[in-house]
């Protein structure tokens, strides 16, 4: 069994079920995966946090985008096993007692989502630019936005709902 | 209530059908063009937006009960092969896989849309379903497909068409002796006397469009997750009709249609191919019964744009003829449709040139073929968009070979009436959706040299700007149902048997209730998706939900109204008819005077619920009910490298009475950004000597991203079309998709000057059609 | 994605050493993942044993040393070069290779060792073919939908090479540096990239033994200015069609160095040395460019479906080398 040590020399895990640990949302998890376990795979099967969706499971949708130290990527793409020194953000641990962030406001009132299935990677890729520049201009946006497809098409009311946040009217 | 049963008439994707259906009482008059609305028509955010945004609403794929286990597709890797040897024995050994079902163990499961085997030892088609396992954890089940040992022989396939309808073709499914669909093919449609109007024709031309298959891709692939509680099966579908679910697993099951709950509080998109429970939903039924475990089966992304439909490629061949001054004297098309393997139809490609323009001389001819490959589903007006491009372009063509304006030429031969029908329209706004488009893209100016030249003439840039029309049913129909129950809490809830799709339909089925009773919309609630309930509505297709289960709804709402007021009536000793309901709080109509809030008659009734009902009553005899629109698309082509970038597009719509501005332009603008998709960079690849689909994921299939949209103006016209349904609303899930590669293609032709003959305009395709001699003056 | 060991290294020595541990090519190293898993859950390959070189931090920085050369660690990340300031002020062809490759989530996690280490995207190569260079005997791009094919014949294998950062690495005449059980060895990345030939079918050459560590690009590279062109299916999320990499120094009005490297032509990058060779000593006007353009795609031998690959490499080519001169204007 493994144990997280950040200064350790290598770890080494045998390919059947070890002990990880995940920062999730500003909580600790324990839980028990074999090494080829996703991120993705590892918040659904094991925390029950289903809303990073698979749309494809191979880096080419976005619907399972979640933050990585404030960074979006694709969770479809990490090995659980090697997040276990981040602080890891999913779309449940967005929102605080009750009071949804700014982004997830400004989707609701911009209706910048249709179906919803692609919505959490798009807020979360949201948040994300926006942690790193508060004040994107709309081609900041497009490319911080161009890794998540929605199917629905919802990318009007989506680059609303941003220019809105980054203090400019649409 | 008065009990009646009525026979009605339903368009759905362009054939008619006659239903009988069951009413009870009246439903209230049409609202006219002057109701006055609390509610209604103001721009209002989603009722379930915060389940959304906060990753609470659970979709089928997110369903987990204990002990559930998950199930993996093995998938034909041959165009038409059989299975000579399956040997699942390393599957099973795979740790955590509990079994593996194929047509050794399990050929017995019939799926009962199809009459056929769920696993057949003959596969059809690249992607065709050998053998399902399931495991305790997705990572062992996807190991475990191909630790399956299978011997495949190879059998002799057909990809293309016209081979497949050519003597001596392969046959494409060795136990049916033909690759027609049926003998009522080829289907011919006439009325004149096309090759005599030709003959006779001033001007002549002739165009051809091909048309790609395009995958739906919905984010959320097809499947479900079962359950049982003894003989009592429960399915979250990902589907768009919870009550066509529940039958086709029934009877699948063999179980009484009680036995069975269909359950789809959210879905991840459909758009036409999740009609009903899919093979996925049956089988994760099938394997949870075997097992005693609740099973998920959702398809991955291979799977899903293999076996979960498409828009089949069409391939289109146009013959106009017309007077000089551009009267239209004839109109022939024939049309090939490849259906894949299992298709039982064909789409109505050909419905545009039948109704869009006034022409006596119209013939059309559909072929249509089935091939090895993935079986066709409905896809966002199917047909009708691959119609709508092949006609469009083809006026444009005409129009340049006449000299004239195409929009002109359009307007020269608009069509007053039905002709199919020999009747009138309910209403056709065409004429102003062409006047306010041209003038809002800027029509006039299209061939002003700055325009045209952005860079000037030795630059790399060339714009166009190109239009195309719209035509759709979507005026809904019977049956649907609704209740309306009014809480003693002074909240109501709605329920009804339709989904929310991603449409917004819970929102504005809220909007309408909460107008009608006089409820805020916090206090209203919509319950649906589910079969548990027992109130019937439609699956959500055919742009018909909003139109077929609103009214009910509103029936609903205006029923348990008339109670409400009935009842304060009594306990106030006021005349019900006295009595205003405004923000559920009750007032006196004459003096204006406050009563009180709903709650404090309703809580005097130990608990009772008023509980009312609604209906949708039949449609509209002796006339055609349309929603028609038209689309202008400005786009800039780089002549050097082939990349097409559209600017901008104008949409105009007749969409009837609009319930919801927001979700409205949401639907439009959905619409618009996936025919541009099918206009520039969506088709499925085949490689027909393998007879293999080499795109089946989304990073080869290519839907637009945010990059690629345009600015996009929405014109709202706001006009009630009171001959439709009581709320006057058309469906508008559909008609914004219908002209937007017609209007692409014209644009991207006018850029350079061309005619576009295939979709999608890929930059390879550009630089093929700039490196071909032949110009359109 | 069949179950393997996990092992995770702090440093380039630890890797190198479990490396050598370990039995050849049943061992992969992971980066960003973002090749490696899908070529994982697509079965096409199936190590025993995976190490994690993430926590290696000495690998990912980016430095320009005072003789004004740079290097990049591998495990800087695409993101890190998109970026980095000092690389859009100094070095703007690197940093545009990037902006358009892959989206930001991919960019977030992908290291520019990877990238260089990526495989093929020819879709018979990703799918269920037994084609050439998965060990099979035919190359189905040949004579199947080849419209994303190579252009330029290198061997037995037709696909192109996907990468958008590799070509500008050549254009500047990157080397790389690898380790292994011996020591250290560095190699140009226009050598390290080569055709996969029937021994070797990979499309780079490296030992299953040793690892990338950095990347170095020497400072007359630098001094010149340049340019990397994409063209796409889409605007985002898409392999290049083609891309061109142009990196000119104009010294007293001539050209005193140029570099034309294409992307998606051939098996690996695609320099055009005859059109370079147009370009030296001469003044850059559009007529020159043009000229070097034509020579740049000299030799080409499109399939069925990828002739339009020969007019757009032509043409993004003319661009980059009038851009790259600060030449290139909408009108031309
Ligand atoms: C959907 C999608 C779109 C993409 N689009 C583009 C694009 O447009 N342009 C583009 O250029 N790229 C694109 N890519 C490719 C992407 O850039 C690469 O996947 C990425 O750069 C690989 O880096 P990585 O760190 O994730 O590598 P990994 O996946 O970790 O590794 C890839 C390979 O390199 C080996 N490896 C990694 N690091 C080292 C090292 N230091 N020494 C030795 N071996 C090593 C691994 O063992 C493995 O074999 C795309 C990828 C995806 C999934
Ligand atoms: S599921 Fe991860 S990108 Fe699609
Ligand atoms: S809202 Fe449906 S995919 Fe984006």
């Amino acid at each position: 069994m493994s144990s997280p040590s950040s200064n350790a020399a290598s770890v080494s895990t045998s390919a059947s079920t070890t002990t990880i640990h995940l920062t999730v949302n500003g909580r600790t998890r324990t839980l028990s995966v074999e090494p080829r376990r996703t991120l993705l795979d590892a918040l659904r099967e094991d925390l029950h946090l289903t809303g990073a969706k698979p749309g494809c499971n191979m880096g080419q949708c976005g619907a399972c985008t979640v933050l990585l130290d404030g960074e979006a990527v694709y969770s479809c793409l990490a090995l659980a096993i090697e997040c276990q020194h981040q602080a890891i953000t999913t779309i449940e641990g967005l929102a605080h007692d009750d009071q949804l962030d700014p982004v997830q406001q400004a989707f609701i009132d911009h209706d910048a989502l249709q179906c919803g299935f692609c919505t959490p990677g798009q807020v979360l890729a949201l948040k994300s630019l926006l942690l790193r520049d508060p004040h994107p201009d709309d081609d900041a946006i497009e490319r911080a936005m161009a890794g998540n497809l929605c199917r629905c098409g919802a990318y009007p009311k989506i680059l609303a709902a941003a220019r809105s946040l980054a203090g400019r009217a649409s | 209530m008065p009990i009646r049963i009525v026979t009605t008439h339903l368009e759905f994707e362009g054939q008619v059908e006659e239903v009988r259906v069951v009413l009870e009482g009246e439903e209230p008059p049409a609202w006219g063009p002057d109701t006055p609305f609390q509610v209604v028509g103001k721009p209002t955010a989603r009722v379930d937006a915060r389940e959304r945004v906060t990753g609470a609403a659970e979709y089928s794929y997110d369903v987990q009960l204990p002990g559930m286990l998950t199930a993996a597709g093995l998938r034909s890797p041959h165009p038409h092969a059989r299975i000579s040897r399956l040997d699942a024995s390393s599957a099973l050994a795979v740790p955590g896989v509990r079994a593996v079902y194929s047509h050794l163990n399990a050929g017995d499961f019939i799926n009962p849309s199809s009459g056929k085997p769920v696993f057949g030892n003959e596969l059809l088609y690249h992607g065709d379903l050998v053998a399902l396992v399931v495991a305790e954890t997705p990572e062992q089940a996807r190991e475990a497909t191909r630790a399956i040992d299978v011997a495949y022989e190879p059998l002799p396939f057909v990809t293309a068409p016209d081979a497949a309808l050519a003597a001596n073709a392969p046959m494409v499914n060795t136990a049916v002796p033909s690759n027609t669909i049926s003998d009522e093919y080829p289907q011919v449609y006439q009325r004149g006397d096309v090759e005599a109007a030709l003959a006779q024709a001033e001007v002549t031309i002739e165009t051809r469009m091909e048309t790609p298959a395009a995958l739906h891709n919905s984010l959320e692939t097809h499947g479900g997750a079962a359950s049982w509680d003894g003989s009592r099966l429960t399915v979250w579908s990902s589907t768009q009709g919870v009550f066509g679910a529940r039958q086709q697993a029934a009877a699948a099951l063999g179980l009484p249609m009680t036995a069975v709950q269909v359950i789809t509080q959210y879905m991840g998109g459909g758009f036409g191919s999740k009609l009903g429970v899919h093979r996925s939903g049956l089988l994760a039924a099938y394997a949870s019964r075997q097992l005693g475990l609740p099973v998920k089966y959702m398809l991955d992304r291979t799977e899903e744009n293999l076996d979960a439909g498409n828009r089949p490629p069409s391939v289109q061949a146009y013959r106009l003829g017309a007077a000089k001054d551009g009267t239209l004297a004839a109109l022939d098309l024939a049309v090939i449709h490849n259906v894949g393997a299992n298709g039982l139809w064909s789409s109505p490609v050909a419905l545009p040139a039948k109704e869009l323009y006034q022409c006596a001389n119209v013939r059309t001819t559909d072929r249509a073929a089935r091939t090895n490959l993935g079986t066709l589903a409905a896809f966002r007006a199917p047909g009708v968009v691959e119609g709508i491009a092949g006609l469009e372009v083809a006026i444009d063509a005409l129009a340049t070979e006449l000299g004239m304006d195409s929009l002109e030429l359009r307007r020269k031969n608009f069509a007053e009436r039905y002709q199919l029908l020999d009747r009138p329209y309910a209403r056709k706004m065409l004429l102003d959706c062409y006047r306010i488009g041209a003038e809002r893209i800027g029509w006039e100016t299209r061939d002003a040299e700055e325009r045209r030249y952005p860079g000037g003439r030795s630059g790399h840039l060339r714009r166009g700007i190109g239009m195309a029309s719209q035509l759709w049913g979507g005026d809904g129909g019977p049956p649907a149902q609704a209740i309306a129950k009014l809480l003693p809490d002074g909240t109501a809830v709605i329920i009804t048997g339709t989904q929310d799709i991603g449409t917004g339909t819970r929102t504005v089925l809220a909007q309408i209730a909460a107008e009608e009773l006089g409820y805020p919309l916090e206090r209203v609630r919509v319950e649906l998706g589910e079969t548990a309930h027992g109130v019937f509505s439609p699956m959500s297709g055919g742009s018909m939900t909003l139109a077929s289960v609103g009214p009910a709804v509103r029936m609903a709402a205006v029923e348990a109204r008339k109670e409400l007021t009935e009842v304060i009536g009594q306990l106030a000793e006021a005349p019900a008819d006295a009595l205003d309901i405004r923000n559920a709080t009750v007032f006196n109509r004459e003096t204006g005077a406050e009563m009180g809030g709903v709650s404090t008659y309703l809580e005097q009734l130990g608990g009772h619920e008023i509980t009312a009902k609604g209906m949708r009553g039949p449609n509209a005899e002796d006339v055609t009910v349309r929603t028609f629109g038209a689309q202008f698309a400005e786009v800039e082509v780089d002549i050097g490298t082939g990349a097409v970038r559209v600017v901008r597009i104008v949409a105009v719509h007749d969409c009837g009475r609009i319930i919801n501005p927001l979700t409205y332009s949401s639907q439009i603008e959905g619409g618009i950004i996936q025919g541009l998709g099918f206009a520039l960079t969506e088709q499925r690849i085949v490689d027909e000597r393998l007879g293999m689909v080499m795109n089946p994921n989304l990073g080869d299939y290519k839907a637009p991203t945010i990059r690629d949209i345009p600015q996009i103006d929405i014109v709202l016209l706001n006009e009630p079309n009171v001959v439709a349904n009581t709320l006057g609303v058309l469906g508008a899930g559909e008609p914004p998709i219908i002209p937007t590669p017609g209007a692409i293609a014209n644009a991207v032709g006018h850029a350079l000057g061309k005619t576009v003959t295939r979709l999608p305009l890929t930059p390879d395709r550009v630089l093929d059609m700039l490196s071909t001699t032949t110009e359109r003056s | 994605m069949r179950p393997f060991e996990h092992l995770t290294v702090q440093a380039a020595d630890e890797a190198i050493q479990a490396l050598a541990g370990g039995d050849g090519g049943n061992t992969r190293l992971i980066a960003g993942g973002t090749d490696l898993l899908p070529l994982l859950k697509d079965g096409l390959v199936n190590p025993g044993r995976l190490i994690d070189i993430k926590p290696a931090r000495a690998l990912r920085h980016l430095t320009f040393d005072a003789d004004g050369s740079l290097r990049i660690g591998a495990l800087t990340t695409l993101a890190e070069i998109e970026r980095s300031s000092q690389l859009a002020e100094r070095l703007p062809l690197l940093r545009q290779s990037v902006v358009d490759a892959a989206t930001p989530q991919l960019r977030a996690m992908a290291t520019v060792g990877g990238n260089l280490l990526q495989r093929s995207r020819c879709w018979y190569f990703r799918g269920p073919f037994d084609c050439w260079l998965k060990g099979g005997t035919v190359c189905y791009m040949r004579d199947g939908e080849n419209k994303y094919a190579a252009i330029f014949d290198q061997g037995p294998c037709r696909s192109a090479h996907p990468s958008d950062l590799a070509p500008a690495l050549v254009a500047l005449d990157a080397t790389v540096s690898i380790s292994g059980p011996a020591g250290s060895r560095t190699t140009p990345v226009a050598e390290f990239l080569a055709p996969p030939t029937n021994d070797e079918r990979v499309e780079y050459r490296l030992r299953p033994d040793e690892m990338v560590t950095e990347i170095r690009i020497p400072a007359e590279a630098i001094a010149g200015h340049g340019v990397y062109l994409k063209a796409m299916d889409r605007r985002a999320w898409a392999f290049a069609l083609v891309g061109a990499a142009a990196q000119v120094t104009i010294l007293d009005g001539k050209v005193a160095r140029a570099r034309l490297v294409f992307s998606a032509v051939a098996n690996v990058p695609w320099r055009a040395t005859a059109a370079e060779a147009l370009l030296v000593g001469q003044t850059l006007t559009p007529d020159l460019a043009a000229q070097a353009a034509d020579a740049a795609i000299a030799g080409a031998s499109p399939l069925a479906h990828n002739g339009y690959k020969v007019p757009l490499a032509r043409e993004l080519a003319r661009r980059a080398i009038l851009a790259a001169a600060n030449l290139w204007t909408e009108t031309n």
